[in-house]
């Protein structure tokens, strides 16, 4: 449409792809629902897109505890998976709540992972955005601050990870299976975002050329029958959470055993909830529990102007998602 | 004048793609245009460094102020003849290319130098530097009828609340576009416009040619809701530039994001509000509205001019004010003033209800309006109290104090009411209506069809005047070579098209009749005019078994077919007998899930009554959509301007809210049938009536849940919580 032309590769094979992912101006694309629009806005400029969604990525695979999903699965294909649905309602529920139909059946996984923040700053290239043109300050910190971060933010930005999945995964104690030239490495994904220094704030920890491979969980399915994605938006639907919690909950003769809590819209990456989690354990999956671990969940939060309201928001959001993850049987 | 549901007249050929829009047109040597704009909210432009836009690839040429000095000069050519910037976003060039991606190149790579002055980016930072306007539209900025002030003193009751609403954009689907090129000294301008005649009239004074010499097209619009108007003008001016400098067709189309700065949008407002009672009526009314108009141009929506007759009251103050932005320029948006107006008005009467402890429902029917109080002129019709009453029995309004504050899962269920009303003018018009000998009707008239049904109603009226099928007709519209019609605005095409037709048709029935009664020894010969119908084709006597096809009539003695023009003047606003006013009472249940801020509508009660309808199921889809655009209004739309640059944000429908379909709720419409021996064929609009009303009824219906009382639009979660 309007930006500067870029070379594209159909890559043969992931070798192919991660060689030439190396390169300076190499973009990876999948279901190119954010990298285009970025692209068209002007807000990146890749000198060669490397195009990998029909690499064979997109299997699913099991190995005892372990679940894998391939980076190129599509949103709607894991969200409509039959052992997905089964023992890991809480990804489906965090697919389901993204975006629009039409979009999860193009978006990837792993690209939903790596989408950019929705600042408005920062997808507008005439604005001050740190994220998109370091050392041109942030125009979210003293401007429209609605969206802005309670937790983790810096001087630098406060802009928030915009993905409902990465939540879900976070409550769940995902890893994430990154490839490169040099070969595969796995972290956790609350390692994939780093939180924005004093001057500057990157999307992610990727190294150059590293690519999303995989998602993998491990015994997350234990939590299947107490789990749910909260998300709380402006309107029904096809909008970025300006809250959402990610509940899960393991509960062994009326207590609590295990429970995971993380939150979205609230911070640079999903936020866990681990003070609130912890008061949880060994408790019974009561109102007056719930009550406690929503408070403990605003602690330390830090609101901008417009945005203090997401501090009653949060704590409310997780009684709520506790209730309804506590109340599954 | 008929009632009849007929599907749309151009559907299929929207939906199949066979619908040709004027920013579709490719023709040979196309060169494509993109705007430079101003990364600055205020200030002078100082120069233009186009020397690298000029070596890119596909460049052909740049237009600016420079090349604008040749237009004469006018409102409509102000903001291009000047080096001032106004608003960030200003266009202060215009870049022609072969292709859109070389000329958004060129756009990207000239570069402007402007001298910045210190912004005014938010009408909240210079509210005491508002002025009075001297009008609104038609209207006087401020009226003052008996002694408001006193009557306040002396009110049992005083509700004086401050109401404000939040910047709109119009959006339609289809972003403003041009095609156009030169004929020799002849213009001819493809244009998505809601007014080929005033586009062409505009085109002529600044292009110093005559209207005859220029061709304007709208055929159809994927939309409009006020926008496609005037402040399309100076950018389209710029193309036709651009086409000149090149002998080239030149095509501009906006961005999504240009959507956002260059076509206008609903002005912010910031509504005082006092109502006093006595013993429940009322007795005095103030309504002070200030609004935000840019630093080049002035516009006051009629926002307090509803205030001064919608209900029975002997004082009436009314004050438009405004204030100057470097912000877009706003301009009339669906329901222009009776929107936030209403949400205004319409609240205080439910905060008034309150604290009168009477249904809200009955406070309204208490101050029932029986004649125009500000005109001192009896209504042309007026059944509005008819539409409180259905709406109210289909909507279950008896129910409210049972099932209200109820819980729904997690929604505390809300019930709420408001008003809706719009005035029933009508415009000029000219049409012309062709017979052929196989009975086939082609309808022309300069209007245009925004997506609401102008082709079918077109056809419609002349189909039923002649007792001709709908597969008979041809309707022709959205080109200056027709008939002068209506601009598409104000509610007000179906009013005004409909007698001109109707004058046209009466021609060809005088016609005919006369054709078909001359020879005495054919079954209709020697029968009076007024004995005879036209229907299924044919022409009956009523008194007698006879008739006659009408091809039959045309092949004796017409075989060239027969042609008529109709014309039909606008509405006299000086020598009015009566006003016209078309109502509307909404009904909205919600939910809201106060721990969590959410607010869903989960269904909407509509009773509309707008003189005689035409076609139920084309009122029925504009009655949905002003409703739909009245949510979008109430909850989501807003559009936010950064204080320290002046720049909109988030111009993209990712985040400028509107309503999705899962926002939906279920729309119940009724439409009361009136007889309105004021207007011509008793038809009043009907275009604005659902885009009123509505946020009043949702903010009361908030109230109703959760016992907020929420006094700005949109509502959001944070002011539920």
């Amino acid at each position: 449409m309007s930006s500067a032309s870029f070379n594209y590769i159909r890559a043969a094979e992931l070798t192919d792809a991660l060689a030439r992912g190396e390169r300076a101006g190499a973009a990876y694309l999948a279901g190119g629902t954010d990298l285009l629009p970025l692209w068209k806005a002007s807000l990146t400029a890749p000198q060669e897109v490397i195009d990998i969604s029909h690499l064979p990525l997109a299997t699913i695979t099991r190995s005892g505890d372990a679940l894998t999903i391939g980076a190129t699965a599509r949103l709607s294909d894991i969200a409509a998976h039959p052992e997905v649905k089964a023992h890991y309602p809480l990804v489906c529920d965090g697919i389901l709540a993204s975006a629009s139909g039409q979009v999860r059946n193009v978006a990837t996984m792993g690209g939903n992972l790596l989408q950019r923040t929705r600042c408005p700053y920062f997808r507008d290239a005439g604005l001050a955005c740190n994220k998109r043109d370091p050392g041109s300050g942030c125009g979210t910190r003293h401007g429209e601050n609605r969206h802005a971060v309670l937790f983790g933010g810096s001087p630098s930005c406060v802009a928030t990870h915009p993905s409902d999945l990465a939540v879900a995964l976070a409550a769940l104690d995902a890893k994430i299976v990154v490839s490169s030239a040099n070969g595969e490495r796995e972290l956790a994904l609350s390692e994939l975002y780093p939180l924005p220094g004093e001057t500057t704030a990157p999307d992610s920890s990727l190294r150059p050329g590293e690519m999303i491979t995989a998602i993998r969980m491990l015994n997350a399915a234990r939590f299947a029958n107490h789990a749910t994605y909260l998300k709380i938006r402006d309107r029904a639907s096809f909008e970025f959470a300006v809250v959402s919690v990610a509940a899960a909950l393991r509960i062994e003769d009326g207590a609590i055993a295990e429970a995971r809590l993380a939150a979205g819209g609230v911070a640079p990456l999903p936020w866990r909830l681990e003070k609130s989690e912890a008061a949880l354990i060994g408790r019974a999956p009561t109102e007056e529990a719930f009550a406690e671990a929503g408070a403990l969940a605003i602690g330390g939060a830090r609101p901008l102007e417009g945005n203090a309201f997401k501090i009653p928001l949060l704590r409310n959001a997780v009684i709520r998602a506790l209730q309804t993850a506590g109340g599954q049987s | 004048m008929k009632n009849r549901t007929i599907a749309r007249y151009e559907g299929t050929l929207k939906v199949t793609g066979q619908a040709r829009y004027e920013g579709e047109m490719m023709p040979e040597g196309l060169l494509h245009a993109a705007l430079v704009e101003s990364p600055i909210a205020c200030g002078e432009l100082q120069s233009l460094d186009t020397s690298r836009a000029a070596t890119l690839p596909g460049f052909a040429t740049l237009v600016t102020h420079e090349d604008t000095a040749s237009l004469k000069p006018s409102a409509a050519t102000a903001l291009i003849r000047e080096k001032a910037i106004h608003f960030h976003g200003q266009p202060v060039a215009l870049v022609a290319a072969t292709t859109l991606s070389e000329a958004r190149e060129a756009a990207k790579a000239t570069q402007a130098s402007i001298a910045a002055r210190t912004a005014l980016t938010q009408m909240g930072q210079a509210l005491d530097q508002a002025y009075e306007p001297a009008m609104v539209g038609r209207f006087p900025a401020s009226t003052r009828r008996g002694d408001s002030a006193k009557a306040l003193s002396e009110a049992g009751l005083v509700v004086w609340r401050r109401y404000t609403t939040a910047v709109n954009n119009h959006h339609p689907m289809e972003p403003h576009a041009v095609v156009c090129w030169w004929e020799g000294k002849k213009a001819v301008v493809h244009t998505c416009t809601q007014a080929i005649f005033g586009t062409r009239a505009m085109i002529a004074h600044a292009f110093e040619m005559p209207p005859a010499d220029i061709r304007v097209l709208s055929r159809y619009l994927g939309g409009g809701f006020g926008c496609k108007g005037q402040l399309w003008w100076p950018w389209m001016f710029w193309a036709m530039l651009a086409s000149r400098k090149t002998n080239r067709p030149v095509r501009l189309e906006l961005t999504r994001a240009q959507m956002f700065t260059l076509v206008g949008r609903r002005q912010e407002t910031a509504q005082d509000l006092a109502l006093g009672f006595v013993d429940g009526r009322l007795t005095a009314i103030e309504h002070d509205v200030i609004a935000q108009t840019s630093t080049h141009a002035e516009f006051s929506d009629s926002t307090a001019v509803y205030t001064r007759f919608l209900y029975a009251c002997p004082n009436v103050t009314t004050r438009h004010s405004l204030v100057r932005t470097n912000e877009p320029q706003p301009v009339p948006m669906r329901a222009p003033g009776t929107a936030p107006g209403t949400f205004a008005l319409e609240s205080a009467m439910d905060e008034a209800a309150e604290l009168l402890g009477i249904d809200p429902l009955e406070l309204r029917l208490n101050n029932f309006a029986d004649q125009d109080q500000e005109n001192s002129r009896p209504w042309s019709s007026n059944s509005l109290r008819e539409c409180y009453r259905v709406g109210a029995e289909r909507f279950g309004w008896a129910e409210r104090r049972a099932r209200s504050a109820a819980k729904v899962g997690r929604w505390k269920i809300g019930f709420g009411m408001a008003t809706t009303l719009y005035p029933a003018i009508r415009q000029a018009c000219r049409a012309r209506v062709a017979l052929r000998v196989d009975g086939s009707l082609l309808v022309q008239c300069g209007t245009q069809d925004m997506g609401s049904g102008t082709y079918t109603a077109l056809g419609q009226i002349a189909a039923d005047a002649l007792g001709l099928s709908m597969d008979k007709i041809t309707v022709e519209l959205g080109d200056t070579g027709l008939p002068d019609g209506p601009f598409s605005g104000g509610s007000q095409v179906t009013a005004s098209i409909f007698p001109a037709v109707e004058a046209a048709t009466s021609k060809l029935r005088a016609a005919l009749a006369s054709i078909a009664t001359a020879d005495t020894t054919l079954p209709l010969g020697g029968k009076p005019p007024e004995d005879l119908e036209f229907a299924d084709g044919m022409i009956r006597s009523r008194s007698g078994n006879a008739s006659e096809r009408l091809t039959g009539v045309l092949a004796r003695a017409a075989t060239d077919g027969l042609e008529a023009e109709g014309e039909s003047p606008a509405t006299d606003h000086q020598k009015l007998a009566a006003s016209g006013m078309g109502y509307g009472a909404i009904f909205v249940e919600i939910g809201v899930d106060p721990e969590l801020g959410e607010i869903r509508v989960r269904r909407v009660c509509g009773a509309f009554a707008a003189g005689h309808i035409l076609n139920p199921l084309l009122a029925k889809s504009q009655y949905i959509g002003g409703l739909i655009g009245g949510i979008g209004m109430a909850l989501h739309e807003q559009a936010v301007t950064d204080a320290a640059t002046g720049s909109i944000l988030g111009k993209s429908f990712a985040d400028y809210l509107i309503p999705v379909h899962a926002d939906m709720p279920a729309f119940d419409i009724a439409m009361i049938d009136e007889d309105d021996p004021h207007l011509p064929g008793g038809v009043k609009g009907i275009g604005m009536l659902g885009t009123a009303g509505i946020q009043a009824a949702i903010a009361n219906a908030v109230y109703d849940a959760i016992g907020k009382r929420i006094r700005k639009l949109p509502i959001r979660i944070e002011d539920c919580l």
